[in-house]
């Protein structure tokens, strides 16, 4: 029986010789899955060309291309992914790596051409009829890098609101390590940083757990790293690739544990300064500030003689008198100088030129001349009442504090200013307000709204949970006084601070007013610069701008071939740019000793 | 499978046992031990089935790593067996008289990283390639970019531009 | 008489055996015919020749010889950062290239200490089920071509073509579909799954039916399949044989049983067997675990999680650094054991990978004892009966 049903049973077959066909009949119109992984797609405006998608690519199949109408700035390297289809396999690692989440593919995967070279384009950039196809694959719901970044850990605001110890702890090596980790090492943040430091590099480092190289790094270009670690105005977290969807690497906090952990008598033994060649030349630099220091720093690697001459008892300018203990102890600040010191500089304390010395002696003395002198000076709304006595510069009250002399504190007190230096006196007056009356009660107002203020986000964060009011968006018009006693300050809705073209040109609603009580008014809406030390001899051969700057080249060289100008006064105000200004400056004087040969 | 070792400790100098998870352990044993051992687990340990045999070049230290992976098909645990020998002229003792497929992993392995198994059939006929007269591919120094760089020729059209080094070149060129 | 295939005529025109069994083969006696079988033929799976010595029809003397398809993978793979191998090495077993992407996960995943979700762990068993059913469906179409039966191949096409768009729209490839990620896999089930994969599967059952009546339920497969090409028990291990190839001699080696990996123990199935090795009963084991494959994916999709997070947190995988170690990961594919054997150095680079594909032994030192004295005409059965996969042994 088995044997004949064997026989028949193939013959059921037959019964589909009457079904329709299974197949598909026009393939061509067939339409991939929703999460086909297609052709690419790119959203050329949000990318950025970091890379990022060419690093993972095993294939090799994707080159950063330029691409017109697409310009290289800040934050953009102006190249675009260009994928050559000979070689890609479909894997969308790309995609799901993607920092701006701007490549992605269609569900396209029909394409018809008669010549191969044809499969070789950039996404987005060329007109491809897929480009505007909602379907295909997308970052998936899951990270290949960590967009989250790890805590800093920071004192408690109860814990740190009466006095000046520094706030932020500092990575541990486990939180570096994490930190670091979700480096893309796209090199973005290089264009940016004005001293273009190694940034990949030197988080490469911290993952490699070689600090030793880390801290080489760093002095490459940078001779501050444990204050640049600190305070710095961090421009390169601004644009870091993985900003775009998720937080920025902590590049500052990264830097300030490369130097935090590697021991300052090691610096000489690890940077390879045991021994300098010296070269007989004398450079003298006025003020002992970042671009001075920085200036010393290069020079002295190079051989020079270097000696700093500072008008204030201690060295580091603003660094040491215009920021607040708790943002940059001052044993930090001495870790550094006593470093580049270490290579031979030297500095003349209390002496002011022009004062003390001339900017002529100098000249016959030294070989060279860089001056740094930075932005001391207060400068004043003009409003009316802001004679009075009770009326103050931020920089002044802040210099005071860092010399350890007594300032005076009311137990109301009105900031006018929303920059950085405004939150550091807003959070030192707190503290001080704290100490002496045991409640704050001081208030930070900007013509600027919060979106715009120029202080640093963690600042006004970190100042509020300090117990100061910031109020950003008025105008302030009057200091009322009575009695002889400041009583407040009378402001008016900030409509816009910048015009359509960008400039400064504030407009307000006279309607709407406010009133800020106060017995005491400090003015932090900038600082100007001391240029008393240049005779009138040197002025007149010297090229100004006609809002009273000094001309430089690239070089910081300045008219007067032996006179080099950097820091506040050329560029910034910030730490960041006087090191990379100082750092030219030691190039170009060099450039120029050699030259004169 | 810590016991097993343990018992046969006396006999072959066992070492580096990790228990790499519940059903696989690693253990290192001689040179000229290994095929007594392996041998030893096959016929009186139960481990009747071998997964596969391979090495591991370890350029730096100057030797090759051979891994027999047994497995016991009752108590479903398996050894990866590690025996260290020379990389210079690298020769093993065979063991194609216990497993039949024993001979075609060591003629891959004579192909690929030039370890010789004296008296395993056919173990000096090409198994993968043909008419290759370059080092062992398998070995850490054959650099195989190197050589499909030198034997291939790369697609015309093709540019790089590395993003911080095109932007240093457009922002900042003199600096 | 030969043991393997019931020739029954008189033999003894044919040569004597020397000493290791062997015959000696004079091609200028003109007795003798070499041929190459492969590697562009019908008959062959994938790119591989068989060298072949002839007399008459019947195979004397058989050498097998691979490479057409070597990649040099496990090369390529010490090469390149380990998230980079990760679209690698799909590509070493074409039909099913999600045992290879589990395999390498999975070993990176134990080195580095990882345990992926709950969700991601279903979802991983759901693509290896799907890629086996795709995978037994491709091999039955080849079995019953080699046979002469081009019908159920077109059938069988078709039933792998509607596996294959579940595939698309689950991971987004059809083929390679590059889905489990180191740390879990790339996306959950899209909304009207399962519903589809229920049609898929009951239109599979039903063409089973016909395939069983057309293709098991006939007297000419019978008649060149029954008793051909023996595995004997006692050669299981002194070949290496794993998966049906042994379940059908009645060894019941099944990894998903015997080292129970992802939701296999969560899930109602025993390890098919037969008692007796030969290309029918190969097939049948076959045919049933392909039922079971579907049983199983039903227990899967019912059993689920319907969300979760679906891939753990690793470290950044651009410098992704493997703790130093070794590990060997198994699974069960279609052919049997499938294995990666995985050694860090602790760099950003896989130190070795090797990869063990069941085809390594099946198909050359197994085949290669198995074909003597098999007809000419039957040696494509007997080739696919063995269910062997080229890429796997060369990488």
């Amino acid at each position: 029986m088995g044997k004949i049903n064997d026989i028949l049973s193939p013959f059921t077959a037959w019964k589909h010789l009457v079904n329709e066909p299974l197949t598909v009949k026009k393939p061509l119109e067939r339409e991939g899955a929703d999460r086909y992984r297609g052709f690419h797609k790119n959203e050329i405006d949000k990318c950025i060309g970091c890379g990022t998608c060419e690093d993972i690519c095993q294939n090799a199949a994707i080159d950063l291309v330029p691409v017109e109408g697409i310009e290289t700035k800040d934050g953009d390297s102006g190249l675009r992914p260009k994928i050559d289809y000979g070689r890609c396999c479909w894997c969308a690692l790309c995609v799901d790596i993607c920092t701006t989440n701007s490549l992605s593919m269609s569900n396209e995967f029909k394409w018809i051409d008669e010549d191969a070279d044809n499969f070789l384009f950039i996404p987005g950039a060329d007109d491809k009829p897929w480009n505007n196809s909602e379907k295909g694959w997308k970052k998936p719901d899951y990270n290949l890098y960590d967009p989250n970044r790890v805590d800093m850990q920071e004192l408690h605001p109860e814990d740190r609101d009466k006095s000046f110890i520094e706030i932020v702890q500092g990575y541990s090596k486990e939180q570096a390590l994490k930190e670091a980790d979700r480096c893309v090492e796209c090199g973005i943040c290089t264009a940016t940083c004005p001293a273009h430091m190694g940034i990949p590099e030197y988080i490469r480092a911290i993952r490699n757990d070689d600090l030793e190289e880390g801290l080489r790094i760093l002095y490459d270009t940078n001779p501050l790293p444990e204050i640049c670690g600190r305070i710095c105005t961090h421009k390169c977290e601004t644009v870091c690739s993985v900003g775009h969807t998720g937080d920025p690497l902590s590049i500052r906090w990264l830097k300030r544990y490369i130097a935090d952990q590697n021991p300052s008598e090691r610096f000489k033994e690890i940077l390879g300064t045991d021994t300098i060649e010296q070269n007989g030349k004398k450079i003298a630099i006025i003020g002992s500030g970042p671009s001075g220091l920085s200036a010393a720093h290069y020079l002295a690697l190079m051989g020079y003689s270097c000696t700093i001459f500072e008008k204030l008892p201690l060295a580091g300018g603003m660094m040491r008198y215009g920021i607040p203990e708790y943002r940059l102890p001052y044993d930090q600040i001495d870790k550094d100088i006593n470093y580049i010191l270490s290579l031979g500089v030297e500095i003349k304390y209390n002496v002011t030129i022009g004062k003390d010395n001339t900017l002529d002696q100098l000249h016959k003395d030294f070989d060279a001349v860089f001056t740094g002198t930075g932005l001391h000076l207060g400068r004043s709304t003009r409003i009316p009442g802001t004679e009075h006595k009770d009326v103050h510069f931020a920089t002044d009250l802040l210099r005071e504090i860092s010399l350890g002399n007594e300032i005076p504190v009311a137990e109301k007190v009105v900031v006018i200013g929303g920059g950085n230096v405004a939150m550091d006196i807003t959070r030192s007056m707190a503290r001080l307000q704290n100490q002496k009356f045991g409640k704050v009660n001081v208030i930070a107002t900007s013509l600027e709204s919060e979106d715009i203020m120029p202080a640093d986000r963690e600042e006004i964060v970190e100042a509020r949970e300090e117990n100061a009011q910031i109020i950003p968006g008025w105008g302030p018009q009057s200091i009322e006084i009575k009695n002889d006693k400041i009583t407040g300050l009378h402001v008016i809705k900030c409509l816009s601070v910048f015009d359509e073209e960008g400039r400064f040109n504030p407009k307000f609603d006279e309607n709407i007013k406010d009133f800020f009580e106060a017995e005491m008014v400090i003015e932090s809406i900038g600082q100007g610069m001391d240029l008393s030390y240049l005779t009138d001899e040197i002025k007149e051969n010297l090229k100004m701008d006609n809002r009273g700057r000094i001309i430089v080249d690239n070089n910081f060289q300045s008219s007067l071939e032996w006179l080099f100008v950097g820091g506040d006064i050329i560029q910034g105000p910030d730490v960041i740019h006087g090191i990379a200004n100082g750092h030219k400056a030691a190039i170009g004087i060099d450039n120029y000793i050699n030259s004169k040969k | 499978m810590k016991e097993i070792i343990d018992r046969l400790q006396e006999l072959y100098p066992i070492g580096d046992f990790k228990q790499q998870n519940k059903s696989l352990a690693l253990i290192t044993v001689d040179k000229d031990k290994a095929v007594d051992f392996i041998t030893r687990l096959k016929n009186e340990e139960g481990f009747l089935h071998l997964s596969i045999i391979t090495a591991v070049d370890w350029l730096e230290k100057n030797k090759f790593q051979l891994s027999y992976l047994i497995n016991n098909p009752t108590t479903k645990n398996s050894f990866v067996v590690r025996v260290m020998i020379d990389r210079e002229n690298a020769e093993m003792f065979s063991i194609h008289h216990l497993w039949e497929q024993a001979a075609t992993y060591q003629r891959e392995l004579k192909e690929m990283f030039g370890i010789d198994f004296p008296g395993s059939p056919g173990v000096d006929k090409p198994f993968i390639l043909e008419g290759w007269h370059e080092i062992p591919p398998y070995r850490r120094d054959f650099d195989t970019k190197n050589y499909s760089e030198e034997t291939y020729f790369p697609r015309e059209g093709r540019t790089k531009n590395v993003p911080a080094e095109y932007m240093k070149q457009k922002l900042y060129p003199d600096e | 008489m030969s043991k393997l295939f019931n020739i029954k005529e008189d033999r003894s025109l044919f040569p004597e055996k020397n000493e290791q069994g062997k015959i000696d083969i004079d091609l200028s006696s003109h007795k003798y015919l070499k041929l190459w079988h492969g590697p562009q033929h019908p008959g062959i799976t994938g790119n591989m020749s068989l060298e072949i010595t002839l007399l008459g029809d019947e195979v004397m003397d058989c050498e097998t010889h691979v490479g057409y398809l070597h990649r040099g993978f496990e090369k390529l793979m010490e090469r390149r950062k380990y998230i980079q191998c990760f679209p690698i090495v799909c590509r070493v077993a074409v039909p099913e290239p999600d045992f290879n992407e589990y395999c390498f996960a999975s070993a990176m995943e134990e080195l580095a200490g990882i345990e992926i979700p709950e969700s991601a762990k279903w979802l991983r068993t759901l693509v290896l089920e799907m890629a086996r059913l795709a995978s037994y469906l491709m091999w039955i179409g080849g079995q019953a071509g080699a046979f002469g039966q081009g019908i159920i191949g077109q059938w069988t096409n078709y039933l792998r073509d509607s596996m294959l768009d579940r595939f698309e729209e689950l991971t987004g490839g059809r083929v390679y579909h590059m889905y489990i990620i180191p740390g879990g896999v790339r996306g959950l089930l899209p909304s009207g799954f399962k519903q589809r994969m229920e049609e898929n599967l009951k239109f599979i059952e039903q063409m089973m039916k016909d395939v069983e009546r057309v293709m098991f339920n006939n007297a000419v497969f019978k008649k060149r399949s029954v008793d051909m090409g023996i595995i004997e028990k006692d050669w299981i291990y002194k070949f290496g044989i794993t998966g049906p190839n042994a379940r059908a001699a009645g060894v019941p080696l099944d990894v998903r049983k015997d080292n129970p990996y992802l939701v296999y123990p969560q899930l109602d199935f025993e390890a098919v067997t037969a008692t007796h090795s030969d290309i029918y009963n190969r097939a049948d084991v076959r045919r049933r675990d392909l039922l079971m494959s579907v049983d199983l994916i039903r227990q899967i999709m019912a059993k689920m999680p319907q969300k979760g997070e679906i891939r753990a947190e690793t470290p950044n995988v651009l410098h992704w650094k493997v703790p130093a170690g070794e590990t060997y990961s198994k699974a069960e594919c279609t052919r049997g054991e499938y294995g990666y054997y995985m050694v860090s150095d602790g760099s950003e680079y896989p130190r070795r990978i090797n990869v063990r594909g069941p085809s390594y032994t099946h198909a050359v030192s197994l085949l290669e004892k198995m074909i003597i004295n098999c007809n000419l005409a039957d040696i494509a059965g007997l080739m696919v009966s063995l269910h062997t996969y080229p890429p796997e042994i060369e990488r």
